[in-house]
């Protein structure tokens, strides 16, 4: 692939939306000096056919291989011109809109020749970013092997007989083999559930006796390496040994456990019992006689989400004991609030076997007592009494034991909650490879078996269709995805804490410190991991932060001294200022946007160049913390942008020329006060002034954040807001940590200044000399001299009684 | 090439073009409303409508749709368009009389008051199906869709409850030529799904 970058770039009259407001032909002559663009055209559409011909006949004729079409909303259009510019080998990164209608066209009531010069900028910006592009090669995805379904949950079986149907080979890890033990097992995982007893026998049968099918019994997971399409897994097996086998994908089927409630539900095991038990006594016992009284009890433990299924598996036991001996009474008592969660048909049923609901006042918490339970009765608000023989409680569901174990070796776990569903990435489904880790059973989320066995099909079924395209090349990696240098990668681990896709792990091999890798069809391209990486090891390709670093450092070059510019995030920022746009919202035009698809993956060094190139300020205007589309980009961002922030300060400039901001697409009126404000800021602290102790003071800035690895280290193993609980680095005490924080960042600030100073003149210079160059007191000056010299970065000797300090090497 | 007419004047086009295509190419204004170049056009608000002559016969076509062909006679601004241009704005005017988008666009074609009676003076929908199209045929997704048929058609999201499905990208709002979507948005996007995992 030609990787030199030759740039065309198209300009949309739109018919009355653009041309009328920005002056094109002064656009079309300033663009056009552009050395980096070797064709400037405007047409009236680019975005309808004639237009797209016209695009496409001088990307033949010029050769062009990036373009840059500044029109309308990239986020509506952007899809378009990829798909039909396809065929002429421009991929995904290789096209680039700006937004002219939205972002300068309607916003404010400038002179047509102003704003044909804002749209220079910004398309300028777009062509440096276009001209540091090193596209990828289009790779497609291979994905080999038999699957393997794991976790011995009961949906293993519904997704092994789905893979038996769709003939795939599969391993099968379950812990029991023998159709009596595996409904045993089911019951304890799943209570009242004994209608399915044949069908799952059937599908037992379907599971085992195939030829796709390898059974692993009794085997355990200990280990997983790999990416899609060739994971390697280890396994425990038996007789204490171990075993390997390379797989092409993983279904992972876990069930939820179920543990004892607190002692305030009088649980003894014998009378008082949880479902489970109840399950094992009617296995060895038969139906209980005399009165069963069934409390839900999900509400008074905390779960009370789960109490219409806990009901419903109460229910079918009450069935099941009615059914078996005429010598039972059923009662289920259940919080007011819960609604009695049956069918029609299940409630003639129910009135036929007499089955008595109570429901009781969510006031007062039912009391349990020897023989009786107490509650407060809803009509009349007073205590009643019911007898009962044995009493079921709702259990407490967790996940935990062997299930939990296997999700974490899986990287299933990825946030603290009790189960596994937590994950749910809102990208479009573009941006990922693969639509999630394949999933089942009641671990996800406590469900009833049938949902649980129809995950594990739904999982197989995915799997199979994964399969069946890349068998026939059309399963492609999405393009803007993580890949790492492991030249560079130290193994330090950071990106996989904050990965929040679950798409990075560890190579395989022997020993620490081993380079991580990225499975390209599970990263969404969150990006906030590559601009966490303390080495620049991580690298998201297609939008990498040297591209960023030149579209900012083109934009902050060409800004005018009253001008300032800000990231707006494509799921945040960006929608809210075209939905702005759109709506003939006005702004202080002399806001420059700049679109990223999340604040962060913007890396500090990135915004330390917008300051070092010129911009007075910078602002980030990124989702609301609860929204972010990546869990945490926006969180990490505050850090980032706190660390530029005191660095500011360090500089002896002000805090405020950066900011982080908050927006939300469906409130572009909000965003519009968020740009006039930080504009007013802007324009009461004026321009940083352009003298050289500044320009070195900004360049220093620039250099240790994006240099500096100790700093980079400290910075990204502190990333996210220091009193969110969820994040497993201890920075709890917000104040200490942030106080350590800043005195590494004076220090090392100090030592790179004085680099500086040393590597643009080698010196040797004494300490009088020095300390005035970076104007400070000579006591610091000279212990972090002293520091420099033990970590042989200088040299230093005695000239005339006096300690001179020198470059080393 | 394809030669035919736009108003008289002898216009070019390639095949698979269409007259709205060629009449923008050529700088020829035609009102449209549920068209957008992102997505498939469906002509549905009929705005867009021009005359086709030929001899003393003509018939009326929406030009969003409508494949240029050798010879056409095409007319933009004639009599018979202009009323049902009209006709069309005052239906809208009524269909939706709450959108400052729609209220401008018939202000330009000179339609200020409507004949047809307004059901809901709240409205600012007017079903053109844009937000739907763009889900799927843009982000991939069908968060939303037009939900019943004929004189009940409107757009929510599935069992007009929140969705997992949508990703709030909020392509629909952006596409949304009367700023209806606005308003249903959040009822599609619902909240964010973190009120299970915090159990604990």
């Amino acid at each position: 692939m030609n990787t030199s970058a030759n740039i065309g770039v198209f300009l949309c009259k739109c018919g009355e939306n653009i041309a009328p407001f920005i002056d094109m032909a002064a656009l079309k002559k300033s663009v056009g000096e552009n050395a980096q663009v070797a064709h400037c055209e405007t047409l009236a559409f680019p975005c309808l056919k004639p237009g797209i011909e016209h695009i496409t006949q001088a990307i033949t004729d010029q050769k062009l291989n990036r373009i840059v079409i500044a029109g309308c909303e990239g986020r509506l259009m952007l899809n378009k011109f990829e798909k039909e510019l396809r065929p002429l080998e421009l991929l995904k990164g290789q096209v680039e809109m700006v937004n002219l209608r939205g972002h300068v066209a309607n916003v404010s009531d400038w002179e047509p020749v102003q704003k044909a010069q804002k749209a220079a900028k910004l398309i300028g910006a777009a062509v440096a970013e276009m001209a540091a592009l090193n596209p990828s090669i289009e790779t497609r995805a291979q994905i080999h092997g038999p699957v393997m379904v794991v976790g011995d949950g009961m949906a293993s079986f519904a997704a092994a007989a789905e893979l038996a149907r769709q003939e795939i080979d599969y391993l099968l890890a379950v812990s029991h083999q023998e159709p009596e033990e595996i409904l045993n097992q089911m019951h304890r995982s799943f209570t009242g559930e004994r209608a399915y007893d044949d069908r799952l026998k059937k599908l037992i049968g379907e599971a085992i006796q195939t030829p796709h099918a390898t059974v692993l019994l009794g085997y355990k997971l200990t280990s997983l390496s790999g990416v899609t399409g060739s994971y390697s897994l280890t396994f425990a097996t038996t007789d204490g040994g171990q075993e390997k086998f390379a797989v092409g994908a993983i279904i992972a089927c876990l069930d939820a456990a179920y543990e004892l409630p607190g002692p305030g539900f009088g649980h003894d095991g014998h009378t008082v019992m949880i479902p489970p038990e109840m399950e094992q006594y009617i296995q060895n016992n038969g139906a209980p006689k005399g009165t069963t009284v069934f409390w839900i009890s999900d509400y008074e433990i905390g779960q009370s989400d789960f109490a219409a299924l806990s009901a419903k598996n109460a229910w079918q036991m009450a069935v099941h004991i009615r059914q078996s001996t005429n010598a039972s009474r059923v009662i289920i008592l259940h919080n007011q609030q819960m609604e009695v969660p049956l069918t029609a048909a299940e409630r003639a049923v129910n009135r036929k076997l007499d089955i008595l609901w109570i429901p009781y006042d969510k006031a007062l918490r039912p009391t349990v007592q020897d023989g009786s339970l107490t509650f407060c009765n809803l009509s009349d608000h007073v205590e009643h009494e019911i007898q009962w023989d044995f009493l079921v409680v709702s259990p407490e569901r967790v996940v935990s034991g062997e299930a939990l174990e296997t999700a974490r070796i899986l990287g299933l776990v990825h946030k603290e909650g009790r189960f596994l569903t937590g994950h749910h990435a809102r990208v479009r489904p573009e941006m990922v490879g693969r639509e999630e880790t394949y999933l089942a059973g009641s671990a996800r989320l406590p469900c009833s078996l049938h949902d649980a066995l129809s995950q594990g099909r739904r999982a197989a079924a995915k799997t199979a269709e994964m399969f069946r395209k890349s068998a026939q090349g059309e399963l492609f990696i999405p393009r803007v995805v993580c890949v790492v240098d492991p030249d560079k990668c130290i193994g330090c681990g950071q990106c996989q804490e904050l990965c929040d896709c679950g798409g990075i792990g560890v190579e395989e091999g022997p020993g620490g410190g081993l380079p991580r890798i990225v499975d390209p069809m599970v990263c969404t391209g969150g990006g906030t991991c590559a601009a966490a990486c303390p080495y620049h090891a991580l690298v998201l390709q297609n939008n990498s932060n040297d591209q960023r670093e030149a579209r900012v450092s083109a934009l902050a070059r060409s800004l005018g001294p009253d001008e300032c510019m800000a990231f707006a995030c494509g799921w945040g920022g960006l929608p809210a200022a075209d939905i702005a746009g759109k709506q003939g919202l006005k702004y202080d035009p002399r806001m420059y946007l700049l679109g990223v698809p999340c604040v962060g993956q913007i890396d500090a060094c990135a915004m330390a160049r917008a300051l070092k190139d010129g911009a007075p300020g910078l602002l980030l205007i990124g989702c609301l913390p609860e929204t972010c589309h990546h869990s945490y980009g926006i969180d990490h961002s505050w850090s980032r942008v706190n660390t530029i922030k005191k660095l500011l300060s360090l500089c002896g400039f002000d805090r405020r020329r950066i900011a982080l901001a908050h927006a939300d697409l469906n409130h572009a009126e909000e965003f519009v006060k968020t740009v006039d404000s930080f504009t007013r800021t802007m324009a009461a602290l004026g321009p940083i002034p352009k003298t050289a102790e500044n320009q070195a003071k900004l360049n220093a800035l620039y250099n240790l954040i994006k240099n500096n690895t100790r700093v980079r280290h400290l910075l990204s193993a502190g990333l996210r807001r220091p009193w969110e609980h969820s994040y497993r680095g201890d920075q709890r005490h917000a104040l200490e940590y942030d106080r350590d924080f800043s005195a590494v960042l004076t220090e090392e600030f100090l030592q790179q200044r004085l680099l500086m100073v040393f590597k643009a003149e080698r010196g040797p210079f004494n300490l009088d000399q020095l300390s005035s160059f970076v104007k400070e007191d000579q006591k610091r000056v000279a212990s972090c001299l002293w520091d420099m010299v033990q970590s042989g970065v200088i040299d230093f000797a005695h000239k005339n009684r006096e300690a001179v300090y020198e470059l080393n090497g | 090439m394809i030669t035919f007419k736009i108003n008289d004047e002898e216009v070019q086009a390639r095949p698979g073009w269409t007259v709205l295509e060629t009449a923008r190419e050529y700088g020829i204004e035609i009102p449209t409303l549920c068209f957008h170049p992102a997505v498939s056009s469906s002509g549905a608000c009929r705005l867009c409508m021009v005359e086709l002559r030929e001899g003393s016969w003509s018939k009326l076509v929406a030009s969003c749709i409508y494949p240029v062909a050798e010879g056409l006679q095409v007319y933009t601004d004639t009599e018979r368009v202009r009323n049902v241009r009209r006709w069309v704005l005052e239906m809208l005017l009524a269909a939706c009389p709450a959108s400052p988008e729609i209220v401008q666009l018939a202000a330009k074609y000179n339609v200020i008051r409507s004949r047809f009676a307004s059901k809901d003076p709240d409205q600012t929908c007017f079903v053109c199906g844009l937000c739907a199209r763009v889900c799927e045929e843009v982000v991939g997704l069908s968060a939303i869709a037009t939900v019943d048929r004929g004189i009940h058609k409107r757009v929510g999201a599935p069992f007009a409850r929140p969705t997992d499905i949508c990703v709030a990208c909020g392509s629909c709002i952006t596409i949304c030529p009367t700023g209806a979507m606005q308003k249903i948005f959040d009822s599609v996007r619902g909240e964010p799904a973190t009120a299970l995992t915090q159990l604990a």
